[in-house]
């Protein structure tokens, strides 16, 4: 191979390895495990660690939570209500606890999901049933100071008579809820024996208020305030009518409508006696709802309305806003309605949640700062405290840059450039100056005349060494350097090739030399003109 | 000179490269391989293998992700072990073996699938930790093991099962739903001295730092592979030829042979 080709080569691999090597060079993943798993296995030590988000609580929280229903229950059946409130917080607590556990762990669309909403539903009833067992309390207590007073009494009556109702259509929703909790318990290994005894206490809370009619005289006259819903059930957003008349003359206060013992609307009464208001169906569970209307001291019956649960769709968007930061837009629907005020989640990297909210639109609108590197976000609705279905968006991606590449691999390429320029720039120089040399020389031999022609003596030498000797004597007179090798010193003086080639054979291919050649080379190395 | 030092670096890059492609043709990548020295190969599980024959009377064999059939002779083989006081230990996620226990008169079934659990350190919801729960000299001293992209196993004493927070992920997506739902499940079941672990991965090279307790424990109990039943050996031609020229004495005469004659001959030629 000719040196030029090979320089060229050896210069072209230097190039790509390099290239290939500045690539990687700011971020050196050359050795990162490619295949870390297999249909079979995956490599322990390559798979994102992450922390397991608490859930060897979640069984033993199911059972903190059904067992605190049998503690609340009893509270308020023994009328210990300063218990009660404690023990409805503690659950609270928990069921908020339990909450954010199931949505951590993405487990809403399990039948622990199932328990989450159901368990929601408790908490709403018992808070219900304790608010329902104080004011049926008091108005024990009213009854007895009003009696005598045929207005007022009949006020008192008329009330508890809606708090009965009302308390029974507690009851029976709780009750309806029993077995699927139960079921889902047992699936758990999860004893369910206090969650029964809450209905047993339940079901006695309520027939306390049946005990309290009896001793009021059994029978409620018909209330003079009717109620009619249209329709009895409605999905997220529809509305229900509620309307009704004052029989008699009607009062001058206006008429409040409740949902769920809640302060729905206000209205009034017109010259005709008739009400009439739209509820809409907004942040409440899925389930069987409450509703009675009141008008000073007259209460209506209570009416029930079904809130259906209805599917719904949510859209995720990332745009950026710096290199490190991502806005997360989206909306959130049901049918062809927004959600308004709804919370979302948004879970980073499946591990890291962050919580947003609709506005009035049904949109929300996060920032959220990323470290660099591949990041997916999705956004989920949970459903919670509203009568829809869950439901979450598409998963994103969304890529943050790494940060300035470190200037040192850079340098450190720039400098091993420079320097094998460096390199090749003095190895050429070094070579030209010989090349220089054995030109000069060529054009100007020596001066043969001038040299100091020292004594030969070759008699008891062998042949080839008598050779050598003769060569190196020629080779002096010359004043060709000693590095010189024959073929060296052919070039340099050719006058005297035809000696430095015969040396050569001898030399270097092992011939000996006659007596006639020694004799020869004898009278060329003395400088005879007739020899060279 | 410089044409010489340009042949000595060409030698040298042969030398580099020869020796790349070598390695390269002699390793491999399959699962289970204990010529595999990379993460799911078996190569540093460290246990003495038995090929055909009865193993040794009151030893316990370990069937490590077996691949084929088992004959009449190898079940009758396996149960004569089985009489004679050994054990056996079948690891298997495919539920290949189910015919072999069926044929052994066990109970025990491996069942395939894709077990996962809420209770999980990785982000992989296959790689779990499972709790021992029956008394084997097998997880003697040992609470949980970490266990990789298992299988259930059904029937016989459990000995390692998931929490209560285990799904088969039938529809492969990771999250638990639908029809998936959470249950425990028995992942090493016994009956008699049959032993049947769903989950053969625990003896690949990056599980062994994962479960140290359950490696010493097997050692300890000086554990023979089935070789010829295992998924340890390899299907590469060029390893299997080495293997059997390191078998082979005579084999190992003719290579040497091989090398040593055309040395010879070229030091005669130059003493010539």
């Amino acid at each position: 191979m000719r040196p030029r080709i090979s320089h060229i080569i050896l210069v072209a691999a230097a190039l790509v390895a390099i290239l290939i090597l500045a690539a990687h060079a700011t971020a050196p993943i050359l050795y990162t495990a490619e295949n870390i798993s297999t249909a079979a296995h995956a490599d322990p030590a390559t798979i994102k660690k992450r922390s397991p988000g608490d859930a060897a609580s979640l069984v033993p929280l199911m059972d903190e939570l059904l067992g605190q229903t049998g503690t609340l229950t009893l509270t308020i059946k023994l009328k210990d209500y300063e218990s009660a409130e404690r023990d409805l917080a503690h659950y609270a607590e928990l069921s908020r606890r339990f909450d954010r556990l199931v949505i951590t762990l993405d487990a809403s669309e399990t039948d622990i999901g199932e328990f989450q909403q159901m368990n929601r539903q408790n908490l709403d009833s018992l808070a219900t049933l304790l608010d329902d067992s104080r004011r049926l309390d008091d108005l024990k207590r009213l009854e007895i100071e009003v009696r005598g007073d045929d207005g007022q009494h009949t006020a008192v009556v008329y009330e508890g008579e809606a708090l009965r109702q009302k308390m029974h259509q507690g009851f029976s929703t709780y009750a309806e809820r029993v077995p699927a909790m139960s079921r889902i318990a047992e699936n758990y290994e999860i004893n369910t024996t206090a969650y029964q005894e809450s209905t047993e206490h339940f079901a006695e809370a309520t027939e306390s208020a049946d005990a309290w009619r009896k001793e009021t005289g059994g029978k409620t006259p018909p209330s003079p305030l009717g109620i009619t819903l249209t329709p009895t059930e409605g999905y997220y957003g529809d509305p229900i009518q509620i309307s009704g008349r004052y029989t008699g003359t009607p009062p001058e206060a206006p008429v409040e409508i409740y949902v769920d013992s809640r302060l729905a609307t206000t209205t009034a009464l017109d010259d005709a006696g008739q009400y009439a208001c739209t509820y809409w169906i907004g942040e409440i569970l899925a389930g069987p709802h409450l509703v009675y209307v009141t008008a000073g001291p007259a209460y209506s019956d209570v009416r029930t309305f079904e809130a259906l649960a209805g599917n719904t769709t949510l859209t995720l968007t990332l745009e950026e806003v710096s290199q490190a930061t991502v806005a997360c837009t989206g909306i959130l629907m049901t049918s062809n309605r927004s959600v308004a005020s709804a919370p979302i989640v948004l879970r980073l990297d499946d591990t890291t949640l962050i919580e947003a909210e609709t506005d009035g639109n049904g949109t929300y609108r996060k920032e959220i700062a990323l470290p660099a590197g591949d990041h997916t976000i999705k956004a989920e609705f949970h459903g919670a405290g509203f009568p829809l279905n869950p439901s979450e968006s598409e998963t994103g991606i969304f890529r943050v840059p790494d940060e300035l590449p470190s200037p040192l691999p850079i340098i450190t390429g720039a400098a091993a450039l420079l320097g094998t320029v460096w390199y090749l720039r003095r190895r050429h120089q070094r070579k030209a100056p010989e090349v220089e040399e054995e030109k000069m020389e060529t054009i100007e031999p020596p001066e043969e005349e001038k040299m100091d022609v020292p004594a030969i003596d070759i008699s008891d030498l062998d042949p080839r060494d008598a050779a050598t000797v003769l060569f190196r004597a020629l080779r002096a007179r010359l004043g060709i350097p000693e590095t010189k090798t024959p073929r060296d010193c052919a070039q340099i003086a050719p006058a005297h090739a035809r000696f430095f080639k015969r040396y050569e054979r001898i030399r270097y291919a092992g011939e000996t030399p006659t007596e006639e050649d020694l004799r020869w080379m004898e009278a060329a190395a003395r400088g005879d003109d007739d020899a060279a | 000179m410089t044409m010489q030092r340009e042949v000595w670096a060409i030698l040298v890059l042969l030398l580099i490269a020869g020796a790349a492609v070598f390695a390269h043709a002699t390793t491999t990548i399959e699962d289970y391989s204990r010529h595999n020295i990379g993460w799911n190969g078996t190569s540093s599980l460290g246990l003495e293998e038995t090929r055909g024959g009865t193993p040794p009377a009151g030893s316990t064999l370990l069937i490590l992700a077996p691949e084929g059939s088992f004959t009449e002779d190898d079940i009758n083989r396996l149960r004569t072990h089985l009489e004679g006081g050994g054990a056996v230990i079948i690891a298997d996620k495919e539920g290949r073996v189910n015919p072999l226990l069926s044929a052994l008169g066990s109970s025990i079934r491996v069942q395939p699938g894709n077990l996962s659990s809420l209770e999980r350190g990785h982000a992989d919801p296959r790689l779990f930790r499972v709790q021992t729960t029956g008394n084997s000299s097998l997880f003697a001293g040992i609470e949980t093991l970490l266990v990789n992209r298992p299988a259930a196993v059904q029937g016989g004493e459990p000995l390692l099962e998931t929490s209560l927070l285990a799904w088969d992920d039938t529809t492969g997506d990771g999250r638990p739903g639908g029809t998936e739902t959470f249950k425990r499940r028995a992942i090493c079941a016994r009956e008699g001295d049959i032993t049947v672990l769903g989950d053969p991965s625990l003896f690949i090279n990056a599980m062994l730092p994962e479960n140290p307790e359950f490696i010493e424990n097997l050692r300890k109990q000086s554990v023979l592979i089935d070789a010829a039943h295992s998924g340890t050996g390899t299907r590469n031609p060029i390893i299997n030829t080495l293997t059997w020229i390191q078998a082979t004495p005579l084999a190992r005469a003719a290579i040497a042979a091989l090398v040593i004659l055309p040395v010879a001959y070229l030091f005669g030629r130059k003493r010539e």
